[in-house]
């Protein structure tokens, strides 16, 4: 509730609120704790434990300051994720293990990480360290001797305004050389993993009230989605939270409150990946790093999966859903247009039962979807595209890494003897929803490629986009953006075509 | 010489136990605080209504400049700036009032229940019409040599322009904040997140008509400060200091990162209107130029910043006939303020950008021609100083000789012939930085030594640790002097009752004035100990000469034989018990150092660092993307203290360079608003933007005039050399399209509009 006069705001002071009573491991120890409703992690280290090694310096999950690294059981593995505490809300912790920066090391025995990080100098002020130690410590958890890449994807995500990177990468190196993730993980971590496994306490919901302020009254983890129906029909005013990246910047940058939340992220029935007939169906809780770490992505749509290892950070990715990416609806939504030219559908799920839509139809208005009262994104069904379609996908971004697009495009080219069969193209961040192009499939569908010229279609699809200016780039650079982007995908198409 | 002797707070650091201000559990009774920002770039306050803010259970006070004991004022070189503006507001996010309550969401949502109506004035942003207007905190600078009209008139070729250079956000780590505390006697006790002791305390006591003794300002340390803190920190210490005046309570003030990059001053945009004359090889006869800078709403460093960039007019370049002008303009922004360089970069952008304009006119080499121009030892800069110890003309040839640059320039035309979608680019900068603040009573400084019982030591300095490790350096030498290990110093937080009247840690001088400041109280104790030593050593049967006395790896030995040691902490316990007194405060002024801004002559600098740039980029013609292949740097660094040091500041400042170049782009719209206020959209470079390829040496300079055990400074120069990318996609994109204008920062955007 938005307090515009005194007496709201000292009426809003007697509210009652629901903890949120869980159970799970800080840095080896087990623990009991009450959490205040949409509490972020970060916010229970710093106000419930005067935990200070974790930083916050941006609260909104793009600088890396407050990385921790949860454990946890995932498809029967324990894996090791770092994550934006100052994103993840701390009733999500219920059954985990969560390790920060004081449960590695100490002045006396520094950790690996820590020790070869001194040894190269890898700091300066020294405000984003622990981010730094945690992300790689996630890093080598997993694997041992990753390679480069691996490990710029690992530390993308965290910034250093001293720009200590080149030492940092330095230090990453060494560490991927001489250690495996059997120096890595200290014993302690180990022990709780076997507990990890045995879990099965529940989590309570405890009444609080008397000048508790906060901007949130019940957070809902439902476990089934039987037991989110019945949620369903005592609140009805409620707002859905999967990962949370979007929705808790918004409550902590922009102050916004969210009365009721129902957190989707343990829904058991929304957490697989699977083949049927319809394609590959993408449960609603799935995360972007799930994504990347299925076979069955990246065997048979590796479109998704190199777009998604371009998305946000490490951090973000680890709690992060593509469905929460749809439901978001934001225009520059990453994955919006390769959806529409993979023609993904979605399940739709409410208390009256499922249904099923077109992603391209699912976009009403900036932000507004089809989604009725109370009805949640089940499942993303994405049918197979043909083995050679050619499926190519591009941000334009200010920075390399961790960035918003300016525009963001899809295109899929199905050939069959000779001739463009089918033809997709679809960009965000040109309008108010993620938009297909007609004029590409009208100016290719039955052509061979021979005869598609490049330069001419690019100029009609740019021509067809009305894009605006924005923070993130004028109305003319991004009609550039659409017209470059059509001729980048277009020229590559057509020597791809003469090549074979 | 500990050469590479790791980050003394280390493994503090990197073990999430290191102390930085507000990230500690509360005080009992600690308020919190929230700020009602103006709305409005520039307007006049019409009513202030905080009744119903204070009914609120939680709020203890909604504080505006009526509640101001003292002077609501806390500007300092020029003392035009107000805590709360108490009429008219100057800038959007400007502060007008605070709550303090004993939550941050009670005071944030009390903050909303404040209600202020105002009439709009109309708002000056941009450079041009501030000038036009007058709008000038102090009258015109000069600095003339020669006489430019008469070789302008004179020159084979002239050319003329205007250059402009956009704001960059300091994005320190950590954000603005301090703590407040009440003590004894009236005493209140900053911790301060200052690169300044000395002027929170002098503002704050004048604020709250205090004496400067009850005062206290107490930095642990930064995280990260980058010029942002120098005294972009003094107004949220004021606050949190008269928070906790007017309640007795400890007070809080914590901005968050949009409230941060909102409220604060940023890097000075910088416009230069030059015209330059030189001859058929290139050589400048004459250089005109008018520096102007958009100094934001009030006055802050800007004068200072406005010299420095006049100062570096010429970079590395020796012109005969030189008349620079700089004015700093008024505008509704917020008080932009120090950023690493001070001006300079700024200006060093401009002068190269004509470089390269005289370059393209005469179809000349790039490192040809600013070989003809670079200053040599006994050159006179336009202000009057000798360049000497000048070793740029053998820096510029190991430049070339690194990056085999023949072959590179050929790599990269054969590259250029064959690609049609993908150029590449190269450019050479180098750099003359001057060091010594500008501002010539600020170079000196006080350090304050203890050598306790047991041979540890403790030691305070002027400066503020910030990351550029002048905690380490000092250490270092107080352990060079005296022989103590470093793990037996300590060096502790910035205080200023352990160290008054500290001068902000600043201008690259951190290591210069307060090594030097330990060094002396270093050799304070030493010359106090030697008579000691030598009866001690006696008594081991060693008659030696005070002047061969060694203090070396905790031990006291004479040079004539080394074998026989006291225990520098047996030296100690004998000194106390002889009434020795083992504790000293050093003190150092930069020697030699004047400057007349009446004749716009002297010598304002103790040396120069010298030090050159190449880098080679490629862009993607199609989606404006680059990347950048190689960087080659030479840089002087005198006798390095610490080389890791040194390389991660010559690593960093090349980075943080090419962010404000490429990716750090910071839109306004058209009523004062900064558009880019989070990381989301204000985009640093990330661990993605490294080179492909970075070769950096360090050349010792060998130089008599290089400061403390003849090292050289080491924080800015090299942020110079990030500028070479944003000249190596120009030059990249000339190669396509000879006359796009390419914008600064040379964003995907900035280079896909130059090349359509």
């Amino acid at each position: 509730m938005e307090n515009h006069n005194a007496n709201d705001l000292i009426k809003s002071l007697q509210r009652i609120y629901y903890f949120n009573k869980i159970t799970f491991w800080l840095n080896g120890e087990l623990i009991t704790a009450e959490i205040p409703p949409a509490q972020t992690t970060l916010e229970f280290l710093h106000n419930n434990q005067h935990l200070y090694g974790t930083k916050c310096s941006c609260n909104e999950g793009d600088c890396g300051a407050c990385t921790v690294v949860i454990a946890q059981v995932k498809e029967g593995n324990i894996v090791y994720e770092a994550i934006n505490s100052c994103l993840y809300t701390a009733a999500k912790l219920h059954g985990k293990h969560l390790i920060t920066i004081e449960g590695l090391g100490t002045l006396e025995q520094l950790h690996p990480i820590q020790q070869v990080m001194l040894e190269n100098h890898s700091l300066q002020c020294g405000y984003c360290s622990p981010g730094f130690v945690m992300s790689l410590f996630a890093l080598l958890a997993n694997i041992s001797h990753p390679d480069e890449e691996e490990i710029l994807s690992a530390l993308e995500g965290n910034l250093c305004r001293c720009s200590s990177y080149q030492s940092i990468l330095r230090a990453a190196k060494e560490l991927s050389e001489n250690f495996t993730f059997n120096d890595i993980v200290p014993a302690w971590c180990r022990d709780i993993e076997k507990q990890l496994f045995s879990f099965k306490d529940a989590s309570k919901l405890i009444e609080k009230s008397g000048n508790l302020f906060y901007p949130c009254t019940h957070y809902f983890i439902p476990q089934k989605l039987s037991e989110l129906t019945d949620i369903l029909a005592n609140t009805p005013e409620s707002v859905f939270i999967a990962g949370g990246t979007d929705l808790m910047v918004r409550m902590n940058v922009q102050k916004e409150e969210m009365p009721v939340l129902i957190d989707l992220s343990e829904l058991q029935e929304l957490k697989q990946i699977t083949y049927t007939s319809r394609g590959i169906v993408i449960g609603a809780v799935v995360t972007y790093s799930d994504i990347l770490h299925s076979g069955i992505i990246k065997t048979d749509l590796l479109s998704l999966y190199e777009l998604v290892e371009k998305i946000a950070s490490k951090q973000i990715r680890n709690f992060a859903t593509l469905a929460g990416n749809i439901a978001n609806a934001s225009p520059i939504g990453d994955t919006l247009p390769l959806l529409s030219v993979l023609d993904a559908s979605l399940t739709l799920f409410s208390s009256t039962g499922i249904r099923e839509l077109p992603l391209r139809d699912f976009f009403l208005d900036y932000r507004k979807t089809r989604l009725n009262y109370q009805e949640l994104i089940k499942e993303i069904v994405i049918p197979l595209p043909t083995q050679d379609a050619f499926i190519r996908t591009y941000k334009a971004t200010k920075r390399k890494a961790v960035d918003i697009s300016a525009v963001v495009s899809a295109v899929k080219i199905e050939t069959e003897s000779g001739k463009i069969k089918e033809a997709k193209l679809a960009f965000g961040g040109v309008a108010t929803i993620p938009k297909l192009s007609h004029k590409f499939s009208e100016l290719l569908i039955g052509k061979p490629s021979e005869e598609i010229n490049p330069i001419e279609i690019a100029e009609i699809v740019s021509a067809e986009f009305n894009p605006i200016s924005d923070v993130r780039g004028s109305k003319e650079y991004r009609q550039i953006l659409i017209r470059n982007q059509v001729l980048n995908y277009l020229q590559e198409y057509v020597q791809g075509d003469t090549n074979e | 010489m500990n050469k590479s002797y790791p980050h003394i707070n280390g493994k503090l650091h990197l073990t999430g136990s290191s102390r930085f201000i507000a990230d500690e559990i509360p005080l009992p009774e600690m308020l919190y605080t929230k700020f009602l920002f103006s709305p409005v770039a520039h307007a006049n306050i019409m009513e202030l209504d905080t009744s119903e803010s204070i009914t609120i259970p939680g709020v203890e006070k909604v504080v505006t400049a009526s509640d101001i004991p003292g002077i609501n004022q806390i500007g300092l070189v020029i003392q035009d700036e107000p805590l709360f503006p108490e009429k008219e507001i100057m800038y959007m996010g400007q502060p007008l009032a605070m709550v303090l309550a004993t939550s941050e969401k009670i005071a944030e949502a009390a903050v909303k229940l404040i209600h202020l109506k105002y009439e709009e004035l109309p708002p000056i942003f941009e450079i041009d019409e501030a000038d036009e207007k007058g709008e000038w905190y102090i009258p015109e600078k000069k600095i003339e040599c020669g006489d430019v009209q008469k070789a302008l008139s004179e020159a084979d070729f002239t050319l003329q322009g205007i250059t402009e250079t956009p704001t960059q956000e300091h994005f320190y780590l950590e954000t603005q904040r301090c703590r407040a505390i009440p003590g004894e006697d009236r005493q209140i006790i900053l911790y301060t997140a200052t690169q300044s002791t000395m002027e929170v305390q002098e503002v704050v006591s004048r604020l709250l008509n205090l004496p400067a003794n009850r005062i206290i300002v107490e930095v642990p340390r930064l995280g990260g400060a980058f010029g942002g803190k120098e005294r972009g920190a003094t107004i949220w210490a004021a606050m949190a200091a008269l928070g906790c005046f007017l309640t007795h309570k400890p007070v809080q003030v914590l901005l968050e990162r949009e409230e941060d990059m909102r409220s604060t001053g940023k890097r000075h945009p910088f416009q230069g209107r030059w015209k330059v004359g030189f001859d058929a090889k290139g050589k400048i006869e004459a250089l005109d130029i008018e520096l102007l800078s958009n100094g934001g709403a009030y006055a802050d460093l800007s004068i200072a910043i406005l010299e420095r960039a006049m100062f570096h007019a010429d970079n590395a370049y020796f012109i005969p006939n030189v008349r620079i002008r700089g004015r700093a303009c008024r505008t509704n922004l917020p008080p932009n303020t120090a950023f690493r360089g001070f001006g300079a970069p700024q200006a060093i952008f401009i002068l190269e950008s004509i470089l390269d304009e005289i370059a393209k006119k005469l179809e000349l080499d790039p490192i040809k021609l600013r070989q003809i121009n670079a200053y040599r030892s006994g050159d006179i800069t336009p202000y009057e100083q000798k360049v000497i110890e000048c070793n740029l003309p053998d820096i510029l040839e190991r430049l070339a000789f690194n990056s085999n640059y023949d072959q590179l320039k050929e790599e990269i035309e054969k590259y250029n012939d064959e690609h049609r979608n993908s150029k590449q680019g190269l450019s050479i900068i180098p750099v003359k930085f001057g060091i010594s603040f500008t501002t010539t009573h600020l170079n000196q400084a006080s350090a304050l030594l203890w050598i306790y019982i047991d041979g540890t030591a403790s030691l305070t300095t002027s400066a503020v640790e910030m990351g550029q490790e002048v905690s380490t350096k000092c250490a270092t030498v107080v352990s060079k002097v005296l022989g103590i290990p470093l793990e037996n110093i300590r060096v502790e937080s910035s205080n200023s009752q352990r160290v008054g009247n500290a001068s902000p840690t600043a201008a690259s001088t951190g290591t210069d004035l307060n090594g030097n400041a330990s060094r002396n109280a270093a050799e304070k104790i030493r010359v106090r100990l030697l008579p000691l030593a030598q009866s001690m050593l006696k008594n081991q049967g060693i008659d030696g000469n005070m002047e061969k006395i060694c203090f070396k790896d905790g031990t006291v030995f004479s040079s004539d034989s080394p074998e026989t040691k006291i225990e520098f902490k047996d030296l100690i316990r004998q000194a106390y018990l002889s009434r020795i007194p083992l504790g000293a405060n050093g003190y150092y002024s930069t020697p030699g150092i004047s400057f007349d801004w009446n004749i716009g002559r002297g010598s304002p600098f103790q040396y120069f660092v010298f030090g050159a740039a190449l880098a080679q980029v490629q862009i993607d013609l199609l989606t404006g993307e680059h990347q950048v292949l190689k960087v080659f740097i030479v840089h002087e660094t005198g006798i390095s203290l610490n080389e890791a040091i040194d390389l991660g500041q010559i690593e960093g400042a090349f980075i943080q360079c090419y962010g404000w170049c490429t990716c750090e782009d910071l839109p306004r719209d058209t009523t004062g608003h900064y558009l880019a206020i989070n990381p989301s959209t204000y985009k640093i470079p990330t661990i993605r933007d490294l080179p492909s390829k970075i070769q950096i040496e360090m050349i010792p300079s060998g130089s008599k005039y290089a400061s403390i055990f003849g090292s050289k400074a080491i924080g800015e120069p090299p942020f110079i050399y990030g500028l070479t990318v944003w000249f190596a996609i120009q030059n990249a994109i000339h190669s396509v399209k000879p006359d796009a204008i390419l914008k600064f920062p040379a964003t995907r955007e900035s280079i896909l509009l130059a090349l359509n």
